[in-house]
């Protein structure tokens, strides 16, 4: 080859390298190549590729490039005009930190990243970042539900979510346990009432230590917070607007939206005028007296349940199914439970209208309700009604498309990869604006801080989002980890499982008088693979606390041996996973006689 | 500079009356131990916040209330039972708060600017 030739490709190729921040020299169909393209992929990080396969001079580069770098092979990397190496070079330089060093980022950005949601997901991978060190600015922001209620820092697990829900449901569990006291020995005088009033003040006093706690722990990190609603302008940079109207702009490397959700309105005649949702419920000031729940989501039942276990008179109105999505053999155990211990259900009713027959606190509502399976119309008189049907993301008025981010449009929600990164390298997305993951606090704290820990600390751990353990608090509590015994039978086929399962009578409620063969527990083994357990599920007193362990046990790939060779705590709940025996396929009876 | 009202007292129902006077308005309330004749506190942690807070105070609203409480000497405040531990949950000294909110900070929190800062200026 004439030295003049050389001499031009060399040029060339210095230019490429002087001139893009990351130059990546490569070959289509070579797996280290493509390995260390995901790498900067996943990072957000732009670069330039040049594939030598696919040009004339191939060969020839491949030469020059060796003379430049030292390096004969491909991928050949180079980061801001330094040489890193091939790929297992590159991957080093990564783990130990040398990558970031040299993709320090311009200071032309106001912040190294600006988190959109100051929820369970926004706030854990914003101080996560903090600690890393980098520039994060958080903004959060509460657009007043159609009722006007609006809410501090925190999000919605904090202010209208788990946290005020559970302690409602507790108020309600107390309410249960004075009654069993009797049975116990306790005398007191009849009359034992309940005070929604102080109830409430007492839950939006703890919700406000906790918006506080939060606003302290962003200060003590250095988190800029501000509480505004920020929308995308233009690529890497987004306008604030606060409760004034007054709007200021900010610019960021890199975004992760964690905008959240917010309850779905039916969409028929008086629902915002005269309704409620999840939104306004825990921060009402006054008793919601005689309700009508509309929907048979967690959050329906799981309110139902407490406003019935307050003394209120509840009424629950359901399309279809109960919990979709979950086990529904479980669901019916829950809905039948809670119908037992005196909440009403409409099933195959749907809301038309609602008109308010008298104003107050609780006014006076008139629900005009049609069946789905004919002609049939029913109508009632209710003091609040409660929508809890669905929530739709935020994700429609916060500027996507101006910068192009994917969003599914049925249903709002963004679609990420594995890494959450949306269709635009330097977005990202967590918690409950994803598409198809698990709309739960701890699996959006997770992403989060993970996130933070691959863009900002050279980590790569992933979410694993497999066998995620959740509790649903109704009246009769339900806690679950894994597969329902539906999706077990669809992934594995029935003839490929193992059911087994049981009642159980938990000791607590034996002197109380409370039912027997109703509190039930199941595990679905997959035959297949050492009848490791692949689905666990529990109906009864804190099932939670029972679930938490066992998920990490189904971590560590549980097998029904293992479980039957672990002694079980005596007298508990949990035991019961222990002393499994009974298969559905027996078709043997579990209906238990005493002890 | 903001006209704010600052009020000394130095005890339990001192504080009371204080808060009873100024209601309506926000209340901004500063616990530390009591000082001595030479006006030093037996409380190092306090000493060490007061000058925070003395410059926190320039981000306070006009119309608002800043109570200094001197708390009491040391066995008095030691006593599980004395009145700021059963009847307000002031349970550490240095404590700064905004009165019947959420809002404090204590300890080691007092001596941070940035979160002195804040409380002072939150709206």
């Amino acid at each position: 080859r004439p030295p003049e030739d050389r001499e031009e490709v060399r040029r060339r190729l210095m230019g490429l390298i002087e001139g893009n921040r990351v130059m990546i020299f490569s070959k289509s169909y070579c797996p280290y190549s493509t390995r260390v393209k995901e790498l900067f992929s996943s990072l957000g990080i732009g670069c330039n590729i040049l594939e030598l396969d696919q040009i004339d001079d191939g060969a020839n580069v491949q030469e020059v490039l060796s003379e430049i770098s030292n390096q004969k092979t491909v991928p050949n990397i180079f980061v801001n005009k330094v040489h890193v190496g091939g790929c297992d070079r590159t991957f080093q330089a990564h783990q130990n930190g040398l990558l970031q060093k040299l993709l320090q980022e311009d200071s032309a950005y106001d912040y190294d990243l600006i988190v959109i949601g100051g929820g369970s997901g926004g706030l854990a991978c914003a101080k996560e970042a903090a600690i890393l060190g980098k520039k994060v600015m958080v903004l959060d922001f509460v657009v007043p539900s159609p009722q006007g209620t609006s809410w501090g820092l925190g999000g919605t697990c904090v202010n209208v979510g788990c946290i005020p829900k559970k302690l409602m449901h507790q108020a309600a569990l107390l309410g249960q346990a004075l009654h069993d006291s009797r049975k116990f020995g306790w005398e007191y005088n009849q009359h034992v009432r309940h005070s929604w009033e102080t109830m409430i003040e007492a839950v939006q006093n703890h919700i406000g230590s906790l918006n506080w706690g939060y606003r302290l722990s962003l200060r003590e990190k250095s988190v800029a917070y501000v509480n505004s609603y920020g929308e995308f302008v233009e690529h890497h940079k987004i306008k604030a607007t606060n409760r004034k109207g007054q709007e200021t702009c900010y610019t960021a490397a890199k975004f992760v939206i964690a905008t959240g959700e917010r309850p779905r309105y039916l969409g028929i005649q008086g629902d915002k005028e005269y309704c409620i949702t999840s939104d306004d419920l825990f921060s009402l000031p006054h008793c919601p007296g005689k309700t009508l729940v509309v929907g048979a989501s967690y959050v329906a039942l799981e309110c139902a349940g407490f406003l019935a276990g307050l003394g209120l008179e509840v009424t629950v109105m359901v399309r279809s199914v109960l919990l979709r999505g979950f086990d529904q053999e479980m669901a019916e155990k829950v809905g039948s439970y809670m119908e037992q211990h005196g909440v009403k259900f409409l099933r195959k009713f749907v809301p038309v209208m609602v008109q308010q027959l008298e104003k107050g606190s609780p006014g006076k509502l008139k629900v005009s309700a049609k069946s789905t399976e004919g002609p049939e119309t029913i109508e009632g008189i209710y003091n609040t009604l409660l929508i809890f049907v669905i929530s739709d993301p935020c994700t429609r008025k916060i500027g996507l498309e101006k910068i192009g981010v994917k969003i599914n449009e049925k249903n709002g929600k963004i679609p990420v990869n594995d890494v959450e990164q949306t269709n635009v390298p330097y977005v990202f997305a967590i918690g409950d604006v994803l598409e198809g993951k698990p709309e739960l606090t701890p699996v959006a704290i997770q992403a989060g801080k993970l996130l933070a820990r691959r863009l900002f600390g050279a980590a790569s751990e992933k979410c694993d989002y497999v066998n995620i353990p959740t509790a649903v608090f109704t009246p009769l509590e339900y806690g679950c980890c894994g597969l329902s015994e539906e999706k077990a039978v669809e992934a594995y086929k029935k003839e490929n499982l193992e059911v087994f399962h049981s009642f159980f009578w938990p000791l607590e409620w034996t002197l109380a008088g409370r039912d027997n063969n109703t509190c039930y527990a199941k595990i679905i083994c997959n035959k297949l693979d050492h009848d490791r357990i692949i689905g666990l599920h529990i109906l009864g007193p804190n099932a939670g606390e029972v679930t938490q362990g066992f998920a990490a046990a189904m971590k560590c790939g549980l097998t029904k041996q293992q479980l039957d060779d672990t002694i079980g705590i005596h007298p508990t709940c949990g035991e019961v996973f222990t002393a499994l025996e009974i298969t559905k396929s027996s078709g043997l009876d579990i209906t238990q006689k005493g002890c | 500079i903001a006209q704010y009202q600052e009020v000394k007292v130095s005890s339990f129902e001192e504080f009371i009356q204080a808060v009873e006077e100024h209601n309506g308005k926000t209340i901004f309330a500063y616990f530390t131990g009591s000082k001595d004749a030479e006006g030093k506190s037996w409380c190092l942690d306090c000493a060490q916040a007061e000058p925070v807070i003395g410059e926190g105070l320039k981000h306070i609203s006009e119309g608002c209330v800043f109570i200094y409480c001197q708390v009491g000497e040391k066995p008095y405040w030691k006593d599980p039972n004395n009145d700021f531990r059963k009847k307000l949950k002031v349970t550490a000294v240095p404590t700064l708060l905004k009165y019947r909110t959420p809002q404090k900070l204590v300890e080691s929190e007092c001596f941070q600017a940035s979160l002195v800062e804040m409380l002072f200026s939150e709206d």
